[in-house]
């Protein structure tokens, strides 16, 4: 009997699994966004030391404190240890909004794009469509992909900042963290976006009581370190060794990251928990069913001579047939349905679903074993009974 | 080629003593020959032919199929003496709906080992033999209830078995049906098979070797068919 009769003969138990499997396949998504998302600013803060000035300032993104200044970057830079330090300047995009440090507010970032970005893990931004930011780019702009998919915005199109237009010359990849909200651009407009939205700065500046360069205006520093260093080590070297910065130890403010982030991890085990029971539920109940249907024809091959084991052997092949089937096509739904959702969403420059291959591959194993066995525990209860008795039953 | 002595076969009752639906049956039935069961519905025919053909355990009593004693086997070794020893022939065809008649009829070598082109072309030679050919990709809701019978019968004999069991073969056949499978066993008595068949018709005991007639949870002998073959 080929694989494909199996299959049509099993078409509602094929569906029935595939409805399970796709609500764990979505509420799984749904997780996955919300990792990715999590990790994404777990990797970003562990990949680099993140310096500030000491005081209160702008405090913006995963910097929180006063002026920097051109001073501290050298005293930086010539810390034992340090392979780099790139001076940053971040802002909210729109400061009417709340500064709390999170990693959904959209946020103007200006790089020094003299140096290479010393983060170990993001070493570039991952451009999708356009290009990168180079050294002397004034006025051009990067923008992550939700901010640009919010605004309908392409490689070519203009943004207005601060009354200057810019030219978006690329759009980064989907990276479901901080920067798909980010706009990228050199730090001298950075600086100059600063002072325009800044009304006690540009006082300061202009009294020509504070001696302040324009290379003194940065909000912080990504400081790289050399190979074999201890990051958190030399963390705490710069917040020894320069005085007057606010230096952020990598395990802790990943620490800080997580369990600001604690809620999500509960209501991520709390998803996952329930998808497995209740898609595991349907799934299992699916199967065994399927199984409990057919005691008569299970009565009539063992009238014919099938040992327990060939019984076995074959209902184990037609329910891991059945439950491959059904867990592709559950994956298929959920994915349409999911792709369908975020298409939606993407307007407002949001993406609910992750579908990672971990996910789907995970799902598929899960459906697969559990169907498997579903149909050996219902086989089992099937043999115990004598094939009269089955005959009987499934009359 | 098939004998059975004190066979005791009990049901558990819903309240009070266990019911001894078979109760110390002897029979013996030689290779050639025909026997006929007649009786009542629920006397306990079908129950007779599920213990003779290992389909039921017996409380108690020996059953020796092929010479091998099989009442006291395992359950796999039962499955594999069944498919060895028996072929089967039920009243209610007991096809399996989501095979073809050609696969239905295959399915009884799957478990002996008896697979590949020479069973397909033994149950082709089979299914033409009995003017179902042509209806060997058509899945039994397909079929009349002659032809599923006829497929059934086909099913039962494919590993030429030692021992056939019918119950109540014609039950659901008209005339005509009937009389073609009613010959059919015979024709498997005659060349060399036990063949044992329990039924109410009174025309199923034409040419039968052995009569019987189920009373009260015992086998009493009948009177022989009178055109029967000499035993």
């Amino acid at each position: 009997m080929s694989i494909a009769r199996v299959l049509r003969g099993y078409a509602f138990t094929i569906a029935g699994i595939a409805i399970g499997v796709a609500g764990i396949v979505a509420l799984g998504a749904m997780a996955e966004r919300i990792v990715r998302f999590i990790e994404g600013g777990d990797r970003f803060v562990l990949g680099q030391i993140s310096v500030a000035g000491a005081g209160m300032g702008m405090g913006t993104g995963f910097t929180a404190g006063g002026l920097l200044p051109s001073a501290g970057l050298r005293a930086i830079a010539a810390v034992p240890g340090v392979a780099g330090v790139q001076a940053q300047v971040m802002l909210p995009l729109n400061p009417s909004t709340s500064q709390f440090m999170t990693l959904t507010q959209e946020l103007v970032l200006g790089l020094d794009l003299s140096v290479d970005t010393p983060n170990r893990y993001y070493p570039r931004l991952p451009v999708g469509e356009g290009r990168a930011l180079r050294p002397g780019d004034r006025r051009v702009a990067l923008v992550g992909s939700a901010f640009a998919a919010s605004r309908g915005l392409r490689a070519g199109d203009r943004l207005p900042l601060e009354g200057e237009a810019y030219e978006i010359v690329g759009v980064l990849e989907r990276t479901l963290t901080a920067p798909d909200r980010f706009v990228v651009v050199s730090i001298e407009d950075a600086r100059e976006q600063w002072i325009a939205k800044d009304r006690l700065l540009r006082t300061v500046l202009a009294s020509g009581g504070a001696a302040l360069t324009a290379a003194d205006l940065n909000t912080g520093a990504a400081v790289g370190w050399r190979d074999g260093e201890d990051p958190d080590a030399l963390a705490r070297r710069i917040a020894e060794r320069v005085p007057g910065v606010n230096v952020q130890i990598p395990s802790e403010l990943s620490r800080l990251l997580r369990s600001s982030t604690a809620f999500f991890s509960a209501l991520l085990v709390g998803i996952g928990v329930l998808a497995l029971v209740i898609g595991g539920l349907s799934l299992a109940n699916t199967v065994a069913a399927a199984v409990f249907e057919r005691i008569r024809d299970f009565g009539v091959k063992r009238a014919l001579g099938a040992t327990d084991l060939q019984l076995g052997g074959e209902v184990l092949v037609e329910a891991l047939a059945v439950t491959l089937a059904g867990g592709a096509a559950g994956m298929a739904l959920a994915v349409l349905l999911g792709l369908a959702v975020d298409g939606w969403a993407a307007r407002t420059g949001q993406q609910l679903f992750f579908f990672s291959g971990r996910l789907l591959g995970g799902a598929l194993a899960f459906s697969v074993l559990l169907g498997a066995a579903a149909a050996v525990y219902a086989t089992l209860r099937v043999v115990r009974l004598s094939p009269a008795e089955a005959i009987r039953r499934g009359a | 080629m098939l004998e059975a002595r004190g066979l005791v076969k009990a049901y558990p009752a819903p309240a009070g003593a266990p019911i001894r639906a078979r109760d110390g049956v002897d029979l013996s039935v030689a290779a050639g020959r025909l026997a006929v069961v007649l009786g009542p519905s629920g006397c306990g025919k079908s129950t007779l032919l599920n213990v003779l053909g290992l389909l039921e355990d017996p409380d108690a009593g020996d059953l020796v199929v092929g010479g091998e004693r099989v009442s006291g086997l395992g359950r796999s070794a039962r499955s594999r003496a069944r498919g060895r020893y028996v072929g089967f022939v039920f009243q209610s065809f007991l096809l399996l709906p989501s095979l073809s008649a050609l696969d239905n009829v295959l399915l009884a070598g799957r478990y002996v080992g008896r697979t590949g082109p020479e069973a397909r072309r033994r149950a082709r030679e089979l299914l033409a033999q009995f003017g179902v050919l042509e209806r060997e990709h058509h899945h039994p809701p397909q079929l009349s209830g002659g032809e599923q019978q006829r497929v059934a019968f086909c099913r039962a004999v494919l590993n030429d078995p030692p021992v056939l069991l019918a119950d109540e073969p014609t039950g659901n056949l008209d005339d005509a049906n009937g009389r073609v499978i009613l010959e059919a066993l015979r024709a498997r008595a005659q060349a060399g098979a036990a063949v044992i068949v329990v039924s109410h018709r009174a025309d199923a005991v034409l040419g039968a070797d052995a009569v019987y007639r189920m009373r009260q949870g015992r086998l009493e002998p009948g009177p022989p068919d009178p055109g029967g073959r000499a035993r």
